[in-house]
């Protein structure tokens, strides 16, 4: 069984139709990268998996529990702790990282552990301590954000999303905020997460990081998915003409 | 000036001096949280709620603070509702500069970034959780400046109270400048006025430097 469904789904932003009717699965341990124009509907696909928009129409199944359906043309969402209980399936990790800047780094990370899922205070900051090793922040524990580059904040970000213990990660435009010396540090972090066998849903305009981290690439346009494949034969044997004009655009 | 004139007057100044404190420290108590309050009030998703809090904040920034005070301790007995001067006084006080607070802690909060909000919910928490612990906390160091300038209006605006014939600071110095016709009690008064103001300064330059301390590059 997928980890996620997504059904036909549409979102209209007043007289705008964002997406025009999306459906993909990601399979437990894949990685899947979602590429295309600014303005495609990217971003606004994540932020609907994890309700921070509502869809117009169309089905989204987070690991076996329903976010949304539409029932005869309703679109029908669970009562609101159902839905937050469904969400926090995923975790999300925002283009300005959106770390809260009055906690140290080790808050950030604990304090949805402790708040929300009331775990003891030892192993939430056991936790903590693990996750921000594995982005290599062992040492910024008690740091502000504030004094925090963009990579490291983002860094922050990923640990704290994560520190939830999400069925899979949405990241959307990751490294977008932040310059190309500070993007690497990002995506190895990401890449790590992946041979982890993390799920995750990457929205990105790094080619070369899309390539190398997801198993598979999905292509917007206009609102919907034109093309799709492995991360090799996408890149390496594209046929697509709009595809191979876009992708050239991204050429070194 | 004459020392030993300024000593006689000391004591009814400070008698007027401490009743000034009394109202000021007063309403600060009770109005800075009761603020927080119409502010919740002010943006609840709750739409009578809303326009009760709004409503209220209107009446209370709409009218004047004389007026008011007039109001509680004049016009509230016809209602039944009677209060001694020095708590009309307070109530007054309260009421008004909950309405003004309000307004500030609701710019302060409107100010805080769209994405703290989606990043809380993302992690699972209620608006309520994402007010309390994310939001409410970060608007504290925004909103001390003008909280601060706030209650260095309150300082001067306790001198009103005399129009209901509560005794304060300014009143004593009247009485001892009708009384000696001689206005070196306005003087001692505006020092001490001054003084107040010049302390609280000092104390809200130590607040903000204590709320914004996450704020600081690391040195």
């Amino acid at each position: 069984m997928p980890i996620l469904t997504v059904e036909n789904v549409t979102k209209r932003f007043g007289g705008f139709e964002a997406l025009k009717g999306v459906s993909l699965t990601v399979e437990r341990g894949e990685a899947v990268a979602i590429i295309g124009s600014s303005g495609s509907g990217k971003s606004t696909l994540l932020r609907c998996i994890n309700d921070l928009e509502r869809v117009s129409s169309g089905r989204i199944v987070i690991d076996g529990d329903t976010l949304v359906e539409t029932v005869d043309g309703a679109v029908k969402y669970p009562p609101e702790k159902e839905l937050r209980r469904i969400c926090m399936k995923t975790g999300m990790v925002f283009q300005q990282f959106n770390l809260f800047p009055h906690l140290t780094c080790l808050e950030n990370i604990t304090i949805a552990p402790l708040q929300i899922l009331k775990q003891n205070r030892a192993d939430a900051i056991a936790n903590a301590d693990r996750l921000l090793r594995l982005v290599g922040l062992e040492n910024k524990a008690d740091s502000y954000p504030a004094m925090l580059s963009g990579g490291q904040q983002q860094r922050v970000a990923i640990a704290r999303a994560l520190a939830i213990d999400p069925q899979i990660m949405l990241f959307d435009e990751p490294t977008s905020a932040l310059d190309p010396e500070l993007t690497a540090e990002v995506t190895s972090v990401i890449a790590k997460l992946a041979q982890q066998d993390i799920t995750m849903l990457i929205v990105t305009h790094e080619m070369e990081f899309a390539r190398t981290v997801a198993d598979r690439i999905l292509f917007f346009e206009d609102g919907e998915i034109i093309a799709g494949g492995s991360a090799a034969e996408f890149f390496e044997s594209q046929q697509n003409d709009r595809i191979k004009r876009f992708l050239s655009g991204f050429q070194k | 000036m004459d020392l030993s004139y300024i000593a006689a007057l000391m004591p009814a100044l400070m008698q007027g001096l401490w009743q000034t404190l009394k109202i000021f420290a007063l309403t600060l108590v009770f109005s800075l949280p009761l603020g927080l309050v119409f502010t919740l009030g002010s943006i609840s998703r709750v739409l009578p709620l809303r326009w009760l809090a709004r409503g209220y904040i209107w009446i209370f920034r709409g009218t004047p603070l004389m007026l008011q005070l007039f109001f509680v301790y004049y016009g509230l007995p016809f209602l039944g509702l009677t209060f001694d001067r020095f708590p009309a006084a307070v109530l007054t006080f309260v009421l008004n500069y909950a309405a003004y607070f309000a307004e500030i802690y609701r710019g302060g909060i409107q100010s805080i970034d769209r994405g703290q909000h989606e990043a809380a919910k993302t992690l699972g928490f209620t608006p309520w959780q994402t007010m309390r612990l994310i939001i409410i906390p970060q608007t504290v160091s925004r909103v001390i400046p003008p909280v601060c300038n706030e209650t260095i209006t309150l300082v001067k605006d306790t001198a009103l109270v005399t129009a209901i014939g509560v005794g304060e600071l300014l009143k004593a110095a009247q009485g001892a400048v009708n009384r000696d016709v001689n206005i070196t009690a306005y003087v001692v008064a505006a020092v001490i006025y001054l003084a107040i103001t010049f302390v609280m300064t000092m104390v809200y330059e130590r607040l903000e430097k204590y709320f914004s301390r996450h704020q600081k590059k690391e040195a």
